[in-house]
């Protein structure tokens, strides 16, 4: 999946814990590892959102697009 | 009255072939010891020599031997029973995913593909027996029939899987949603 979650540069940046941000959020930390791994297929609204706003960030900031080798190149360039 | 879950009509259908499972390997054993007697009394038809059994008329052909027809006979029950064993345990295990509520699990699909392949088979073994017990010679007719309903379950079998394949699909994006 190309699309990354920044969520570890961001958790240090906050010095913040995934436990914490797990209790802050509502969600579990095994889905928070899911999304910090890159397992995740899709992210809620309401999840990206509950995470910007206990992480004081945009979801620019959260998010990073990666193109991977299961994605073909642009070939419009 | 619900369709998926404990205490639904998927448990209670789960009953019934768990009954009829355990039947079936009742029926398959006792058919291989009567199997294990036949073949026993094709090498040594004397075993018997106090039942008169030695001719058997069939249709006016004497038969002075009828064991191995009958071994034969009862080998091609033993491997249809055993088909239908596999079948009734491949459904007991995705009635017991659908009493636990979760239909789209993963190994469902492998258990509805082994199930058409396994009625495929049945039917081709079926038309074996149909071509082997035609070239004996004490079978005058073979009542044969190609059923078609049994090559259209066998389809319906194999796109029932992929729609269990796309389920379970969907459950492992949603499982991956957060």
């Amino acid at each position: 999946m190309p699309i990354r979650l920044r969520l570890d540069r961001v958790l240090l940046e906050r010095r913040m814990s995934l436990t914490e941000l797990a209790d802050r959020v509502g969600v579990t930390i095994a889905n928070l590892s899911i999304l910090k791994t890159g397992k995740a297929r899709a992210v809620r609204f309401s999840t990206l959102a509950a995470l910007c706003r206990e992480l004081d960030c945009q979801p620019g900031d959260l998010l990073v697009y990666e193109p991977g080798a299961d994605e073909p190149p642009d070939e419009d360039g | 009255m619900r369709a998926l879950g404990p205490g639904s009509v998927s448990s209670f259908l789960k009953i019934i072939l768990d009954v009829v499972y355990y039947a079936l390997w009742i029926g398959l054993g006792a058919l291989g010891v009567v199997t294990v007697l036949a073949v026993l009394l094709t090498f040594n038809p004397a075993l018997l020599e106090n039942v008169d059994v030695k001719v058997i008329v069939v249709d006016g052909v004497d038969l002075a031997r009828p064991w191995p027809l009958l071994t034969g006979g009862l080998a091609a029950a033993g491997l249809y029973i055993g088909g239908v064993l596999l079948i009734v345990r491949a459904l007991r295990r995705i009635f017991a995913t659908l009493t636990a509520g979760d239909p789209f699990h993963p190994d469902n699909v492998r258990r509805l593909r082994v199930i058409g392949l396994i009625l495929a088979g049945l039917e081709l073994g079926r038309y074996l027996f149909w071509m082997i017990s035609a070239s004996m010679p004490a079978v005058k007719e073979v009542d044969s029939d190609f059923n078609l309903t049994a090559w259209f379950s066998v389809l319906v079998v194999f796109v029932l899987a992929e729609v269990f394949r796309e389920g379970a699909r969907l459950r492992r994006e949603a499982e991956l949603t957060i």
